[in-house]
Formats: C-alpha cells, sequence, structure tokens
C-alpha cells in the first residue's frame, strides 16, 4: 500500500507525477516559497471522519493554524457556514480549474494570486480531473493533495495510505504548516 | 433549393428494358413549393459557421483536464507534450486535447448516423422510398433541425437518405481534421466539435423522424401511453425475452411476431436502454426493464431466457455473460456481431435447434425478419428447464466464499463509485448482508471490481442476489415517448419562456453512469418540476426519472402530464428524439418570434442562446455520443450541465463572470454595446454534486432578454435554492438586477444592500445579440 501508484490503477498520467508525501517535512521548500496557499475542499468533507471530528473541523483548524483561506466545493461551505466558520468560500471544482488557469486571479477571497493549492475530500477522480487541469495549464500554481490515495497529476501526493497512518500523517502536517510561518 | 438525389434498385423494368443493379443521380432537384427565402448557410460545411463558433469559443473558454500527458497515435510518438513541450509534428497539448474531444464526438456522431442510415435504408427497402415522413398532428415545422441546417424539408424517406449524404460527408470531414498533420489550433478543433454535435442532431432527427412515420410509434403526442416498468414488472412465468441497445428493428420483429402469433400470455419482452423505449412507443405490450447499467444485474439473474443486441451501449462481454446462464445471445447488427457465427442464411429450423441445444452460445443473424421467430420460439423452448434452475448464489454460500477474501482493497481501487466493497465483503462473512445492498443501489454495474479481485468474486452478483427483494419492488409505470412537441404547445409556451416567466426548459437525458444511483435524476427532476420549469426527459436518464413512486406509489410521469408545459415531465423517447428537444428550442424562434429557419443557423441559436432559458442535464453522460448530443446543443448556445464522471470527459466549456466584457451583446434596436449579466455563466460543466447541479441549473436558466417579471421569477428560483443547498444568500444576485423591478420582492432588502455595496448602476435591457448582421441598422452604428 505504500508504493506511490495511482489509487484507481488507469489513471497514470504521463511524465510528471507526484511525488509521495509520507512527511510533512517534505513540504518544507515549496510553503516556504508559497505566499498565497489556498485550500480546496470537496464536498466530502463532512462525510470524512477525522479524529473526533470530520474533515470540515480539519480544514478549519489547518486553516486557522496555518492561515490557508479555504474555498468549498459542491456544496461543502453549507458545513463550514453550520460550524460557524464564515471565511470560507464556495465555487464549483470545475470553475475553479477554469479561474487558477489565469496567473492574474484574485482568488475566491481576493487575496491571490494563488501560487499553491492544498486539495483534498472530493470524489478521486474529480480531483485528478482538476489535479490535471493545473497541472498542466497553470504551472505557477504547486498543487498538493491532502487526500489519503494517491493523486499522480499533484506535485505533492501521499502514496495510498493506511487510514491510520493518513490521520499521523494530517496532524504532522497540521503542526508543520501552522508552525513553521 | 438544390439538392442531390440518388436512386438504386436491384432490377428495374422501364420501357426501354430491365436494367439489372440500376443505379441513377440526379444532380438537382428544386424545392419550389417552400416559400420560406433561402438563409446564408444551408448544408454549411466545416467552417461555414465557425465565427459563430469562434464567438461562443472567445465568450466560454475551453478548460482542459487531460487524462494523461502523451500522444501516441501515430508512429513518431510517443510524444510528451508536458509544459510548453509540441509533438514530432507540431501540436501542443491544448490541440492535443481539442483533437481527442473532436475524436470523441465524431465517433458519437458516426453511432447515430450509422444507425439513422441503417434504419432509412431498411425503411426504404420496406416501403419505397417515396414514404411520407409525418411527424405527427400540430406540427407544421416538422423538422426544424434539418430545415434550419441543410434548407431543406424532409418530406419523404428519399429526402431524408439525402439528407443523410449530406451528414456522412460532414462526418469525413469533421474526422478527418484529427488526423495528424491535420488541424492544429484547439479552437478549430472545438469548432469541428461543434459543427459534427449538430451533424449528430441532423442525423437524430432524421432517424426519429422516419421510425415515428413507418413504424406506429406516438407522434407528437403529450398522452402517449403509459408503460410498465422495472424488473419487477417482468412476469417470469413468462418466457422472457431481452432486447439491448438502440436500433427498433431487430426488436420490432419480435413484438410484431409475438403479437401476429397471440403469444404475449406466454412471452415477455422487455428492453434496457434506448431499444426498450422505442419498444414501448410500438407496442404497449412489451415493458422497459431498466437503464443501461442494469445489463449484467439482469442477465446473471437467469430471468433473461434470450438476449437480442442490436447496437450501441451493448456490453462487449455480452455473450460470455449471457453463458455463464447458459442464455443464449442472438447479435443483430453488423456493428456488433459480438463474435458470433453467422447463421443469417440459415434454415430458421437450424438455428433454432443450435441455440436451444446449446450448440452454439448464440448467432449472429443480420436478416431482421427472422429474429422475432426465432428469440421467441427459442424463448420458449428454453424456460421450463431454465426455471428449475437457480443462477445467483444464496446469501449462504456468499457468507461461505467470502471468508476468503484477501482484504486487497482491490475491489474498492477498481471502482468508479469509490464503494466500499470490501468493507461490504468482510460485512458479508459475518451474514451481514446491508453493505452489499449498499453498494448495489450505487453501483453501474460495470464490475471492474471483479476483474480486479484476486479471488474472481462475482462481486456484483453478490450484490444483486442479496438485493432482490429491491428487484422485486422495481414495478413502475413510466410514460413512454411522445416524439416531437407541437407548433400548438410553443405557441402556448413561446411567450412565457421568453420573457422568463416559465423559468426554464430543464432537459434529463443521457446515459446511466450515475454518481449514486438512478434516483438522483428523478429528485433533480422533481425539484424543478415542482417550480414549474418544464422538464423533458430521453434515454436512460427517462427510465431513471421513472423509477421513483411518491407517497401514493405513483411515477413522476403518472403524476405529472406529458404536455409540454410548465411542471410536466415529457418523455421524448430514446437517444434520437433529443433532436426534438433542440427542435424545440429552435420552433420556439420561429412560431414566437417569426425568424425564418430555413438555412439560418447562426441567426437561430443566437436567438437561442440569449432567449430561450434551457438547460441540458446528462448526469450520468458516459458515452461518445452523448459527446456529441451534447454538442449539438453547444452550437445552439444551450448550455449543459453533467454529473462529477463527466470531468472526465476533460474539458469544460467556462465563462468568466468576473469579466465584464465578455457579457457584452449588441442591442440590436441601435446596434449599440451593451453589458448584460453573466447569464448563461457556462456552457459546459461536470458538477461535483447534487446540489451543485440544481443551484446551477437555476443559474444557468438566466438570459439577456428576461422581462423584469422573468428576470425576478428566476433569480427567486437561484437564491431559494442557492439557500437551501449551500447554506447563505448568493452573493451575485446584484450583477444580474438591471432595474429596480428585476428584484424579487420578497428579497428586496437583502438584495437593495448587495446593490448598494457593490454600487450598482442601473442599465436598460438590451435587444441581445452577438451578430452585427442582427442588428436592424445592419450593423451601421
Ligand atoms: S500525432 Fe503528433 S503528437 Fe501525436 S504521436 Fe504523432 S507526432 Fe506525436
Ligand atoms: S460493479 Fe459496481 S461496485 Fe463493482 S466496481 Fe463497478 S460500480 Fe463499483
Ligand atoms: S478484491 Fe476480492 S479479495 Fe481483495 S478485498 Fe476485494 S473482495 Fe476481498
Amino acid at each position: 500500500m505504500m508504493r506511490a501508484t495511482p489509487w484507481q490503477t488507469g489513471e497514470i498520467c504521463g511524465p510528471d507525477a507526484a511525488k509521495a508525501l509520507t512527511k510533512a517535512a517534505q513540504l518544507k521548500r515549496d510553503w516556504r516559497k508559497t505566499k498565497k496557499p489556498l485550500m480546496i475542499v470537496g464536498s466530502q468533507a463532512p462525510s470524512i471522519k477525522h479524529g473526533r471530528g470530520d474533515m470540515v473541523d480539519y480544514s478549519i483548524e489547518l486553516s486557522k493554524a496555518a492561515k490557508i483561506p479555504i474555498v468549498a466545493t459542491g456544496g461543502a461551505v453549507k458545513a463550514f457556514i453550520e460550524r460557524g466558520f464564515e471565511d470560507a468560500k464556495s465555487m464549483g471544482a470545475m470553475e475553479l480549474v477554469g479561474y487558477l488557469q489565469d496567473p492574474t486571479w484574485k482568488g475566491p477571497h481576493g487575496k491571490g494570486p494563488h501560487d499553491m493549492i492544498l486539495t483534498h475530500s472530493m470524489q478521486y477522480y474529480m480531483e485528478w480531473t482538476l489535479l490535471s487541469g493545473v497541472m498542466n495549464f497553470a504551472r505557477h500554481i504547486v498543487p498538493v493533495s491532502l487526500s489519503r490515495f494517491y493523486q499522480p497529476h499533484a506535485t505533492w501526493s501521499m502514496p495510498n495510505l493506511k487510514e491510520k497512518n493518513y490521520r499521523d500523517l494530517l496532524k504532522e502536517i497540521l503542526e508543520f504548516l501552522g508552525g513553521s510561518k | 433549393m438544390k439538392k442531390k438525389a440518388y436512386i438504386k434498385a436491384d432490377e428495374a423494368e422501364t420501357s426501354m428494358g430491365v436494367f439489372k443493379g440500376l443505379e441513377v443521380r440526379i444532380g438537382q432537384i428544386i424545392d419550389d413549393e417552400w416559400d420560406e427565402p433561402m438563409g446564408p448557410t444551408p448544408m454549411p460545411g466545416p467552417t461555414t459557421l465557425r465565427s459563430w463558433d469562434h464567438k461562443l469559443l472567445t465568450k466560454y473558454t475551453a478548460s482542459y483536464m487531460p487524462y494523461c500527458q502523451v500522444c501516441c497515435l501515430c508512429t513518431m510518438g510517443k510524444c510528451d507534450l508536458s509544459g510548453d513541450k509540441r509533438g514530432a509534428c507540431g501540436l501542443d497539448m491544448r490541440g492535443q486535447q481539442g483533437r481527442i474531444v473532436l475524436a470523441a464526438a465524431n465517433i458519437g456522431c458516426s453511432a447515430h448516423l450509422a444507425h439513422s442510415r441503417h434504419l432509412i435504408d431498411y425503411l426504404i427497402e420496406e416501403y419505397g422510398p417515396r414514404t411520407r415522413l409525418i411527424q405527427g398532428p400540430g406540427t407544421e415545422i416538422h423538422a426544424p433541425v434539418s430545415r434550419l441546417v441543410t434548407g431543406m424539408r424532409p418530406r419523404t424517406l428519399e429526402d431524408a437518405s439525402i439528407i443523410l449524404d449530406y451528414c456522412e460527408t460532414q462526418l469525413a470531414h469533421t474526422l478527418s481534421a484529427t488526423s495528424t498533420g491535420q488541424e492544429g489550433s484547439w479552437m478549430d478543433f472545438e469548432s469541428k466539435v461543434f459543427h459534427v454535435g449538430m451533424i449528430d442532431q441532423l442525423s437524430m432527427e432524421i432517424a426519429d423522424l422516419a421510425q415515428v412515420s413507418t413504424l406506429g410509434m406516438p407522434q407528437a403526442d403529450p398522452d402517449a401511453p403509459l408503460v410498465e416498468s422495472g424488473i419487477g414488472m417482468i412476469d417470469t412465468n413468462k418466457a422472457v425475452i431481452l432486447t439491448i441497445g438502440h436500433n427498433i428493428i431487430p426488436a420490432a420483429s419480435i413484438t410484431d411476431y409475438v403479437t401476429e402469433k397471440g403469444l404475449y400470455d406466454q412471452v415477455e419482452v422487455g428492453g434496457m436502454c434506448c431499444t426498450a423505449w422505442d419498444m414501448t412507443r410500438r407496442d404497449q405490450k412489451a415493458k422497459v426493464i431498466g437503464p443501461i447499467s442494469w445489463q449484467l444485474r439482469y442477465v446473471r439473474s437467469g430471468q433473461a431466457d434470450v438476449v437480442v443486441v442490436d447496437e450501441q451501449c451493448v456490453r462487449t462481454d455480452i455473450v460470455s455473460e449471457a453463458k455463464k446462464v447458459s442464455t443464449p445471445v442472438i447479435s443483430t447488427s453488423d456493428k456488433a456481431v459480438m463474435g458470433l457465427p453467422d447463421r443469417s442464411d440459415d434454415p430458421v429450423d437450424s438455428i433454432i435447434e443450435e441455440l436451444v441445444s446449446g450448440k452454439i452460445p448464440g448467432a449472429y443473424i443480420s436478416d431482421h425478419h427472422k429474429v422475432g421467430i426465432i428469440a421467441t420460439r427459442v424463448a420458449l423452448a428454453v424456460k421450463p428447464a431454465r426455471r428449475r434452475k437457480r443462477f445467483f448464489p444464496s446469501a449462504k454460500k456468499i457468507q461461505q466464499l467470502a471468508q476468503d477474501c484477501k482484504k486487497c482493497m482491490e475491489c474498492v481501487r477498481a471502482c468508479p463509485n469509490d464503494q466500499n466493497v470490501q468493507e461490504a465483503v468482510l460485512a458479508a462473512q459475518t451474514g451481514n448482508m446491508e453493505l452489499l445492498r449498499e453498494v448495489y443501489n450505487n453501483c453501474i454495474g460495470c464490475v471492474r471490481c471483479e476483474s480486479a479481485c484476486p479471488n474472481d468474486y462475482a462481486l456484483h452478483s453478490w450484490m444483486a442476489a442479496v438485493s432482490q427483494d429491491s428487484f422485486k419492488n422495481e414495478t413502475h409505470v413510466v410514460r413512454t415517448g411522445r416524439g416531437a412537441v407541437q407548433d400548438t404547445e410553443i405557441r402556448r409556451v413561446g411567450q412565457p419562456i421568453v420573457f422568463g416567466e416559465i423559468p426554464g426548459i430543464v432537459a434529463h437525458v443521457g446515459c446511466a453512469n450515475y454518481p449514486g444511483g438512478g434516483k438522483d435524476v428523478h429528485d433533480m427532476a422533481e425539484e424543478f418540476a415542482k417550480r414549474r420549469f418544464i422538464i423533458v426527459t430521453s434515454g436512460c436518464a427517462a427510465i431513471s426519472a421513472g423509477h421513483v413512486k411518491d407517497e401514493n406509489g405513483q411515477s413522476i410521469y403518472e403524476r405529472r402530464s406529458g404536455e409540454f408545459d410548465a411542471g410536466c415531465v415529457v418523455n421524448m423517447g430514446s437517444c434520437v428524439a433529443n433532436s426534438h428537444i433542440a427542435g424545440a428550442a429552435i420552433k420556439i424562434a420561429a412560431i414566437f418570434a417569426k425568424r425564418n429557419l430555413r438555412g439560418n443557423y447562426a441567426e437561430i441559436a443566437d436567438y437561442i442562446h440569449n432567449r430561450v432559458g434551457a438547460v441540458g442535464i446528462s448526469w450520468g453522460a458516459m458515452s461518445q455520443k452523448a459527446v456529441a448530443i451534447a454538442a449539438g446543443f453547444w452550437r445552439l448556445g444551450v448550455p449543459v450541465i453533467v454529473g462529477p464522471h463527466g470531468s472526465k470527459y476533460r474539458r469544460m466549456f467556462l465563462g468568466r463572470a468576473d469579466r465584464d466584457r465578455d457579457w457584452i451583446v449588441y442591442d440590436a434596436r441601435t446596434g449599440e454595446r451593451m453589458y448584460t449579466a453573466p447569464g448563461p455563466e457556462h456552457l459546459f460543466y461536470a458538477a461535483e454534486t447534487v446540489a451543485e447541479a440544481n443551484v446551477l441549473t437555476a443559474k444557468l436558466c438566466i438570459r439577456p432578454n428576461d422581462t423584469a417579471k422573468g428576470r425576478s421569477i428566476k433569480l427567486s428560483h437561484y437564491v431559494d435554492l442557492h439557500e437551501r443547498y449551500m447554506g447563505f444568500f448568493p452573493e451575485d444576485v446584484w450583477k444580474y438586477i438591471r432595474r429596480n423591478n428585476d428584484i424579487p420582492i420578497t428579497l428586496k432588502d437583502k438584495i437593495l444592500a448587495q446593490m448598494k455595496e457593490n454600487k450598482w448602476k442601473e442599465r436598460p435591457i438590451p435587444d441581445p445579440t452577438m451578430l452585427k448582421e442582427q442588428i436592424f441598422t445592419g450593423g451601421e452604428k
């Protein structure tokens, strides 16, 4: 399970393929360089458990700790609002692919242009289509997948982790990104 | 009107003698009875409408998401197209993506066109070339797509054949553009995608018009009959013939034979996918079993005594699958022979004997007249022994087999719908079958999980086996396809649609590659029918929409009328009947606005794009045909939403709401350039969830031409759905307000506040057009 092969095995992408992200510190260089990251949270966030909560809670925590604005897709924004987190914006995943290709786009909060995206909690195949658009046509952006399963169209992606290892790595990432800037 | 005619006869007796193998080509026939003036673009070639296409493609940018970064289409490759690299032929990544989409659209169009050609040739042979084409009562403007594209009014099968000649030529051109060293720019590839989409729409119109005219199907009938649907409706005390595909001719031979011999008390004829619709359009004793993704669950149940396949969307492993349950297969289409021996010319009795004895797993029979008798007699012969057999494993057997699960997750990795099959198998180890049932509900029957499983578990059969209760409950009543929309219906709704008072036409069409079961299609259709949009359906989506019962046990078709009107749910029919949805939009321009259709594509597309609030939704789109169908709508300026799997079509057409210049139109009255709001905001969009799709559907119905009343109605729906599904008041409502009376009264305070915050300014409502030549002053101003 630790091999960095696409989770859906047919999803082979080409010469460029994501590096396996197994330790938060691997993000050090890219994180240091990034000025304007954006977290893209998919519609499955409320149904993916994490710790005592779910991936909505995790996103809020990471957003606050590492100062990463959130854009929620597919209606996930409702869960953020219900939890009193008013800073999440809402856009469609496919809209984001289009807008992110424009290097002058200021982003959903008007704080861009973004130079890194962190994605998670989308259908596997929708995350890869989004990441493919970014990898190929938004080359000013470093795409990082925070999903459990390997997304070859990112720059960094987890290599199909066991559930527990995934949780641990998410915690590590929270601490690392939250503490290192 | 110039058109070419071609007449062929095996043997013709004339005053000059008897000719064998006679072929006559006539250069021109003039349709001089039609006084409508010819428009600028009859029978357009691949670049004739290029400037219209480029207008759309500038407003809606292609956003590509490549499957991979290489091209492997010629021996100079594989070429690495990542980054700024170009292939050995000079093509870049965007061009390559446009090219792949064009290849897909060509494939899709070829399927409809070849189907249409088969129908026309067959019907000419059966009924003669002069057979009249009749769309039905109240359809004076019959064949609106043909009129618009070709400038012809197809009145006979011979005319239909001439139109298909044109389509075939165009398909050859657009397909050739994908060859190495032809087209190079993404925009020109996409323009050809539009072109072949338009050709696809035309060939579908011809196919449906021909079959409706000759085969006894409902003709533009809002009261098209209600028919039985669902696995539970199939009476297994009778011999069961299952038909799968899209081409009515072989299936018609079956239902005709069964009717003629008075065998309906002994035989059930049920269909899947569009063949099912077309069978029930002719014969209401036939039944619609389910959408295309139901193929394996039904075949493996062993209920079908014979499987007859025609063309398109048929599982390519149908013969080996049917063999597992000893069901003979009859293939009937030269496009899908399926490896079976050709028995077309053999005596009927010997074919029947070999199929019944199991000597051959199936037979290819191209002579459609024989299909009915063979399928029926074989089904009757094999039925008694088959009913004594059990085909699905018992729960006990499943539990026992499940013990050896390797917990390797391969089944989960293989599942396109991210179903946790492993967890379900592990639960089955303890005798808990609930999770398998849950997977079944979200399953599209692709059996990728099975091919990946190292234990070769028949996982899909397990799911189906433990879900047999829900099989039995699949007893639905659906309205079969009505065909075209009547001119009189358009006369009634044309104005309220163009003014925006009927907030939109929402079309649920296409395949059954659903991300989470077919119920979503029903729920979306019901949501908008309740809001008094006009809902139209076709194909597998039309089946799924009907497979949900309300508290009174009624389907959406039983509780809602089949008229083309607000709040109704209108099943047009099979895939080829999609052309009538385009036809309805085109007829609005002709009837309500009195625009000429004849060879006048760009003007009518511009009209529809700016005035007719129509949206196509294909929640389970999977095929290349669906691309071609969508492309036909894009060229008319009609936006299309697909489900999340549709993102794998690898290209969206996205508008930029934040770029005001993209939303400028001419005011046809003055020639002045005017800003309108971003409506429709996108031309092609894959929604991640039903929530997103619903909000977007309401929004994509907005058109520059809406009256104040229409705009405020549309905005009320948009705001309501947005608040419900997104949890907040949308931030962009102010953009859609042109004058104060656009504001929905009940939302006044919030919108006024938004307008103030964004320094809103009043603006006039234009008579919108994207075409300079549509300015009344001739574009001088
Ligand atoms: S068609 Fe062009 S890009 Fe593709 S393999 Fe050949 S040379 Fe390379
Ligand atoms: S058959 Fe059903 S469960 Fe199996 S992979 Fe296909 S969709 Fe998933
Ligand atoms: S693929 Fe087969 S063996 Fe592996 S987890 Fe799934 S059911 Fe078990």
